[in-house]
């Protein structure tokens, strides 16, 4: 079913940082937002969350940082317990085991803090705590950036392998255009708070229309980067 | 492991043996001569020079400094106290009794501090700014303000000479302990009820917490298993200081009272300047601050075991 908010907005310190914006989400949809720091991307991805949760829809979000997903003092198996229950999930080992073996972090210690796992691996574990609900809308903002390219890229394609074959839609929020291109197949270019552009991902990168996507994509990072 | 324990042990001698050695050069300097003060407690008269000499002579006060403070701490390396220098008794059990009175008033008055400082300082967090939070600032603030010679003066004049509900004076009954508990738990509350204000507004600043709530943690939860450990760490570090403000606080408040216990027995034997007995309580003081600092060392690595993995 076709997730659709309409009238997304958002006003901070009377400064409109977010005009009315209307998404629809298909199930599996792969959606990039991109655009500049300061365009509104993170408080569209946030309205976006709020707005879907509030018509019961099922979305899980994953920040930018690990130090923006876990707490420090708290063991990892806690992290996991707390989500689980969150969402009204009984412990299940099967399912627990079947994520981090898809992300590759079966033999992370999770009697351990998060200080005490790499972060890329806290990465992973964050985004495996986000699948825990198998939600409709995966919101990821800015996931990588925390993460140096190997790691970051080998993180995306677990992620892309484990999405395959479920109908979870994801929603990419980054600056890097070059990770976008590679994993997502729609695009919406975001400019002071506003959509400006929104197609495939080809077409946006081949034929860029607004001044903004122009200037993106010319500043794309070029370099071929694993990811 | 061993190096932090080692580090410990030497961190205690240190603090042990600067503190009896500061409080013995102190006492020994004070203005009086001791052996006329000493003589004047033991006899309540006016003496001789001739038993004030014998009396010098007696306790090794003729002798000079360090041949007194060797022949004080020597014997204390084998867990001997020695004797009073005006009953000539032991100190070690009239110690021991002055504790036994002292280590309860102190755990009520830090229990009623607690009590009081917990619920003010959620109180006053709920709606930061508001009147609750005016009220409960106010109220620690004026806590703070309030001297416990006087707060404890007042509580006498409240609850035991105009209602008449709590004994004042003694140490009989248990009900002798509310007051003076009272004293030191008011005092105490005022400034812990701020340290764990700032310590949970500062505990709900961590950046983790908005991707908790997105994720469907409730706010209840998220107080609990969260907020208060990250809003614990500051306070249980201010909670060895706030113990030493107790100890501080416990001498004045059991001569108001006139309660028996370690303030007492230290003010006699200062105005008596009965060495070793102030010097019993100023090492036996300075080893529950260490062990006090032991405890809060290791609780705090429980919390949060990243501190002490670079310092010992």
């Amino acid at each position: 079913m076709t997730l659709s908010v309409c009238g997304l907005s958002a006003v901070r310190s009377g400064r409109t940082i977010l005009f009315p914006t209307d998404i629809s989400i298909e199930p599996g949809a792969r959606i990039g937002l991109v655009g500049a720091s300061g365009s509104g991307k993170s408080t569209l991805g946030h309205a976006l969350i709020d707005a879907l949760q509030d018509q019961g829809a099922r979305v899980a979000h994953v920040p930018q940082s690990p130090d923006e997903a876990l707490d420090p003092l708290r063991r990892m198996a806690f992290h996991w317990r707390e989500a689980e229950q969150a969402l009204g999930l009984p412990h299940d080992a099967a399912r627990q085991h079947a994520l981090f073996r898809a992300l590759k972090i079966e033999k992370g210690d999770l009697r351990k803090r998060p200080w005490g796992w790499s972060r890329g691996m806290q990465q992973r574990f964050v985004i495996a705590m986000a699948l825990v609900g198998s939600p409709d809308v995966l919101v990821m903002d800015e996931p990588t950036s925390a993460l140096d390219p190997v790691v970051a890229a080998r993180t995306m394609a677990l992620l892309e392998e484990y999405l395959s074959t479920r109908q979870t839609a994801m929603v990419l929020i980054t600056h890097d255009l070059g990770l976008a291109a590679q994993r997502v197949a729609r695009l919406m270019v975001m400019d002071a708070g506003r959509i400006v552009e929104d197609g495939p991902t080809s077409d946006v990168l081949t034929a860029p229309q607004s001044a903004v996507a122009k200037s993106l994509c010319m500043h794309r990072n070029w370099l071929e980067l694993p990811c | 492991m061993m190096r932090g324990i080692l580090g410990l042990l030497l961190r205690a001698l240190v603090v042990l043996t600067g503190t009896a050695l500061a409080t013995f050069t102190l006492l020994w300097n004070a203005p009086g001569d001791a052996a006329t003060t000493i003589a004047m407690a033991r006899f309540d008269t006016l003496l001789s020079d001739v038993v004030v000499a014998q009396v010098r002579a007696e306790l090794g006060l003729d002798a000079g400094f360090w041949p007194a403070f060797n022949s004080w701490i020597v014997p204390l390396l084998s867990g001997d106290f020695g004797n009073s220098s005006v009953t000539g008794r032991p100190v070690w059990p009239d110690l021991v009794s002055a504790i036994s009175y002292t280590i309860p008033t102190a755990l009520a008055g830090l229990a009623i501090g607690l009590a009081l400082a917990i619920p003010l300082a959620i109180l006053a967090t709920r709606h930061p700014g508001s009147w609750s939070d005016r009220f409960a600032v106010g109220i620690a603030s004026l806590g703070a303000a309030i001297p416990a010679y006087w707060l404890g003066l007042l509580l006498i004049l409240l609850f035991a000479v105009k209602l008449a509900w709590l004994p004042a004076m003694g140490a009989r009954t248990p009900a002798h302990v509310i007051l003076p508990a009272l004293t030191l738990g008011l005092g105490v509350a005022a400034a812990l009820t701020r340290i764990i204000r700032s310590g949970i507004l500062e505990a709900r600043r961590q950046p983790f917490l908005p991707a908790f709530r997105r994720r469907g943690v409730s706010d209840r939860d998220l107080a609990r298993a969260h907020v208060a450990p990250h809003a614990a760490t500051p306070v249980i570090t201010v909670l060895g200081l706030e113990l030493a403000f107790l100890l501080e606080g416990i001498v004045m408040v059991e001569v108001i009272f006139s309660r028996p216990g370690l303030g007492s027995f230290l003010v006699t034997a200062i105005g008596a300047r009965d060495f070793p007995k102030v010097q019993a309580v100023v090492v036996v003081t300075a080893l529950l601050f260490v062990v006090i600092n032991l405890a809060i060392d290791v609780i705090y690595r429980l919390i949060d075991p990243r501190t002490g993995t670079q310092d010992a």
